[in-house]
């Protein structure tokens, strides 16, 4: 696989940064932790790709409350420093979260960014999940202007996403949770160094009288290009006492949301019956966490 | 003594784990070229042309190689057996006109550097007619399957074919019949640094090699048979370290007499890289199929055992051709006692990758086969499978049951089970499938009842070795081998053998890092659990020649008898006279010094018996071949509503004969669980079913345990039952650690849930499937 890499670019600002990749448009990727330019190069998908734009340079690291219990995760940001932070770790709202942490292999947590595993687009990464369960959103800059974009509406196609040309990612923002949330995660892999056969992430909201007010469950891995909002699942828990028997049939609805992937890591049998088992089981751990 | 079964810190730790350079990937040479391989995209097809053109028109392009220019001498790639060996096939060139898997070598290219000869290969036009595929070695045996050689009539490489006693006889006595087909999948060595060479050819058409290797006498010969060309014309360098091998690096690989070629061809030394998805196509485990039929009384005694065993070799024979008696007789047909058993092994050609050396050489494929099934056995029949194996076991005294000639002088089966089980609390097991809830425990284990330490009595394979021990007048030894360490502990091993027979301190013996085949004794590769026994009888030879030469030289200066004299931890001791001792550093100088020397009552003579460097050589066979044993017991939880195996718990118990180095000995346990749980559970090389082409780029398409899934409580029992032929006692160690964990897995995933999983590896989905839940 002739690599033709030529140019290694490490900007001292965003606005540098942005001119680059507009210069070189598809020729460029960025690079921030690094941790699958590698693993892109030797499966021939960086063929294209003639110049590489560091983004290690721009600060864009550190996590905040913005307003109301929401958080704010700066683009760079390590995974080591999400899982380290009380702001996400004490707020069962974002369970999720501390829960993804436990499997990207340990060698790259202090290096993997939050933002770099939101950008590269692919349904195969962990963190992009329980952020999609907490209706998280992308901060992008390009020149001057920045912009929201909903992860809902982020992730287009399998390595494609809704930045532009020039565009970076400098936060993942996560709303203030509802009272009485908790989420959770949890992913099929093989070993502990291995994107996901499937992953789901869920949210469960409850109103006063513990049933279910709001939810949201998320499918990954081998699903399709892109993450899946199961809206079927989702359906069965709305108004339920939250419980055994709504999330059976939460597990038994989510089959009809996503079409599985067959391939030579899983079959799509098998993935449609762990996306079963892992809502059952995430809805628990969520509502466990309700105490 | 007191060295022995300690664990002194290995001497290349320090360099190893600061990077370790002495390495042969960074190995150096000035002005060399890189060479890259164009491979072929189809599995079976005839080259009908190719245009080279465009590729050496490319600036910085040297040289390219095709089919038509290599030598027509066909060989085994295999090592550690003569090129013309009579029990192998020799049917591989270094490059062919026909292609058999999708990978092989079909040109290649010498640049200034790596990235012109990638560019390159893209620009040599390869015409092929494609011709019809076989992948399943079955299909391949029936008549009108593609056929793959035309010297192998329905692909069969070889069919060796064993036994003894009336098998009719011997079902017809039986109270019970068993029958089961057991199967086992492809998998890769990992071995950590790629296989890599760079060939230097001079202008007298010598060649000087370094190569990632597992022995530089068989990489000599095999390249030399190839090119058609004397062996004293190669030179091997030995690596101080090769970056692991575990069988996968006992063969010539393309890349070596590819290199050779074309620094022929340019004059200049040509270095050999290969991609980690080209190493995994390189070399593999050989899936075997074995059907097990097993006659035996109520009480368990065997009175009969018949298996046919399946090999799929891919596009040569290579090692196929000595797997699969390995696999047929350490694995099936000499385990246990059984009057009345035949074995039939079929070594079968396809469209696959070519199966290589691999830990345990078709072991563990038989192992899986035959100790799934005496638990199949012992579960119908309600036996205790630690009984049941003790009523069929060889015991010591007995004569060696495939060498003639030899005894099973140690060996201690009985010992490994009763102190494994007790260990490990066998007694606490349940009943298969008790438990309750999603997460369900279980227990089982397995034997390797028989294995080699090196290969004495085997037809065709080489078994020598050979040490130069001199000391320095520092005190300090030079130990020289062509033993490869191989990862495994031979520096350590056998400096320790080294300095415990001449009486040094550990830390005063060194292994020569930079020998080559033109100044160490012929040796073995290092495989077949050789190493500790074979190298460390020959180190022990040479350490004793040394000692005697020292213990003379310091007679001589102490006016005393050499038999009054001991060597310990680097003094010399006079017998009842302490004060008198000299030091091993004093001997030495005193034997290296001038023959008059100058001394405050001016010169005086020494005598000519005592000069000369202090040296120790050896070379030679081992007198034995003592059968190691081991046990493992393991506990497994599986989820059943995921599938998913957990590994909780290992016990592992192995009669060694002595334990040379615990750490040592310890690390060959573990990391032999590691590849043997991974060939259990996980690991398994994949490849399209119509392109047959190889869907493993790197690790994170191929699976094997990371520390995480590894259990975190493995225990190590090392029965010491004193091998009279090993050094200090010891046979060997490594090959049954990765033999025994899969049935011992898939024992334990039985009494867990309650189903029989005969084909590996045991995915999640096929224990789903078996509980009916998929």
């Amino acid at each position: 696989m002739a690599l033709n890499l030529e140019d290694y670019f490490l900007p001292a600002s965003l606005q540098e940064a942005s001119t680059l990749l507009q210069r070189y448009g598809d020729g460029a990727m960025v690079v921030a932790g690094g941790t699958f330019v590698h693993g892109l190069e030797v499966r021939g998908l960086l063929t294209e790709t003639v110049a590489l734009v560091d983004i290690s340079r721009l600060g864009l690291r550190g996590i905040s409350e913005s307003g109301n219990g929401g958080v704010s995760l700066q683009a760079l940001t390590t995974l080591a420093e999400v899982g380290a932070a009380p702001l996400i770790s004490r707020n069962p709202a974002f369970g999720s979260i501390g829960d993804a942490l436990q499997y990207p292999p340990r060698q790259i947590l202090n290096v993997g960014t939050v933002g770099g595993c939101v950008a590269a687009a692919a349904p195969l990464y962990d963190l992009p999940a329980a952020f999609l369960a907490l209706d998280g959103q992308v901060q992008a800059s390009l020149a001057a202007r920045q912009r929201a974009i909903p992860l809902n509406d982020f992730f287009v196609g399998l390595f494609e996403s809704a930045l532009q040309r020039g565009e970076i990612i400098t936060a993942i923002e996560l709303p203030a949770p509802a009272a009485r949330s908790a989420s959770a995660f949890l992913k099929l892999e093989t070993n502990a160094n291995d994107l996901s056969i499937l992953n789901v992430a869920v949210r469960l909201t409850l109103d006063k009288d513990g049933k279910c007010a709001d939810s949201r469950v998320i499918l990954g891995g081998g699903v399709g290009e892109t993450y899946v909002r199961a809206t079927s699942a989702e359906a069965a828990l709305r108004g339920q006492t939250a419980g055994e028997a709504s999330f059976a049939a939460a597990a038994a609805a989510v089959v009809d949301d996503f079409e599985a992937v067959e391939d030579h890591r899983a079959s799509a049998a098998y993935r449609r019956h762990i996306a079963q088992v892992y809502v059952r089981r995430t809805l628990g751990t969520a509502l466990a966490r309700l105490g | 003594m007191s060295l022995i079964g300690k664990s002194p810190e290995r001497p290349d730790a320090f360099d190893k784990v600061t990077g370790g350079k002495a390495f042969p990937v960074n190995v150096k040479v000035p002005g060399m070229l890189h060479a890259k391989l164009l491979r072929s995209p189809y599995p079976h097809a005839r080259i009908l042309s190719i245009d080279t053109s465009a590729a050496e028109k490319l600036a910085g392009v040297k040289a390219v190689l095709v089919p038509s220019e290599v030598p027509k001498r066909k060989f085994t790639p295999v090592y550690f057996v003569p090129a013309n060996a009579g029990s192998m096939v020799q049917d591989m060139l270094i490059m062919s006109d026909t292609v058999r898997f999708a990978g092989q070598p079909v040109a290649a290219v010498a640049a200034t550097s790596l990235r012109i000869a990638e560019q390159a290969i893209e620009l040599i036009e390869v015409e092929y007619e494609e011709l019809p595929t076989v992948f399943d070695p079955e299909e391949a045996m029936q008549p009108g399957a593609p056929q793959l050689h035309d010297h192998a009539t329905n692909n069969v490489a070889v069919n060796p074919v064993m036994g003894f006693g009336d098998l009719d006889k011997g079902f017809a006595e039986a109270d019970h019949i068993f029958e089961g087909v057991y199967s086992s999948h492809r998998v890769h060595t990992c071995y950590m640094e790629p296989r890599v060479c760079i060939v230097d050819c001079d202008r007298q058409g010598n060649f000087t090699v370094h190569s990632s290797t597992q022995h530089l006498f068989g990489l000599r010969e095999k390249l030399a048979f190839a090119l058609e060309i004397p062996e004293s014309k190669v030179r091997v360098i030995k690596s101080p370290y090769i970056g692991g091998g575990f069988g996968g690096k006992l063969d010539m690989g393309y890349i070596e007499p590819i290199a050779a070629l074309l620094s022929r061809k340019t004059g200049r030394p040509v270095r050999i890289e290969q991609t980690r998805h080209e190493d995994f196509i390189t070399t593999a485990r050989h899936p075997i199929k074995v059907y097990l039929k097993t006659g035996v009384k109520k009480d368990g005694t065997f009175t009969a055992r018949h298996a046919k065993s399946i090999l799929d070799t891919g596009a040569h024979a290579t090692h196929g051709a000595e797997v699969i008696n390995v696999h047929g007789v350490f694995g099936l047909l000499m385990t246990y006692r059984c009057p009345n058993s035949k074995w039939e092994g079929y070594t079968v050609y396809t469209n696959n990758m070519i199966g290589g050396g691999y830990r345990g050489y078709g072991s563990p494929q038989a192992c899986f086969a035959a100790e799934s099934q005496i638990d199949e056995i012992c579960e119908q029949l309600q036996l205790d499978p630690i009984e049941f194996r003790r009523k069929n076991a060889w015991h010591a005294g007995e004569p060696h049951p495939m060498v003639q000639g030899l005894t099973l002088d140690s060996y201690a089966f009985d010992e490994c089970l009763q102190s494994g089980a007790e260990r490990f609390g066998w007694s606490k097991r349940k009943k298969a499938d008790s438990g309750k809830g999603t997460k369900k425990r279980g227990m089982g284990f397995a034997c390797q009842p028989l294995w080699v330490s090196g290969c004495i009595g085997f037809p065709d394979i080489y078994e020598h070795s050979g040490a130069i021990i001199k000391l320095n007048p520092d005190g300090t030894a030079d130990l020289a081998t062509a033993t490869m360490d191989i990862g495994s502990g031979q520096i350590t091993t056998l400096c320790q053998i080294a300095a415990a027979e001449i009486g040094l301190p550990m830390e005063a013996v060194h292994m020569v890092q930079n020998s080559d085949t033109t100044t160490v004794p012929v040796d073995a590769p290092t495989h077949a659990s050789r190493a500790t026994y074979s190298s460390g009888n020959a180190v022990q030879a040479a350490a004793r020649t040394v000692r005697e030469r020292l213990l003379m030289v310091a007679g001589i200066m102490l006016d005393i008898s050499p038999d009054q004299l001991s060597v310990v931890d680097g003094k010399i001791l006079v017998k009842g006279a302490p004060k008198r001792s000299l030091s091993v550093a004093e001997v030495v100088t005193r034997a290296e010094s001038p023959f008059v020397q100058h001394g405050a009552n001016g010169p005086a003579p020494t005598t000519l018996e005592e000069k000369g460097t202090i040296i120790g050589v050896s070379s030679l066979a081992p007198k034995a071949n003592p059968s190691p044993v081991s046990v493992e017991f393991v506990e497994v939880e599986v989820d059943t509503e995921t599938g998913v195996v957990q590994v909780l718990r290992v016990v592992y118990a192995h009669d060694l004969g002595k334990l040379i180095h615990r750490n040592g000995a310890e690390g060959q346990v573990e990391g032999g669980f590691q590849q043997g749980m991974g060939y259990a559970l996980m690991e398994n090389l994949q490849f399209d079913p119509v392109s047959g082409s190889c869907l493993a780029a790197d690790f994170l398409d191929y699976k094997m345990p990371t520390a995480v899934e590894m259990p975190r409580d493995i225990q190590s029992i090392f029965i010491e039952s004193n091998e009279p032929s090993g050094p200090f006692g010891a046979k060997s160690l490594s090959e049954p650690c990765i033999t025994v964990p899969a049935p011992a897995i898939a024992n334990a995933i039985y009494n867990a849930i309650g189903v029989r999983i005969r084909e590996l590896p045991i995915t999640p989905e096929k224990i789903l499937a078996a509980l009916g839940k998929l």
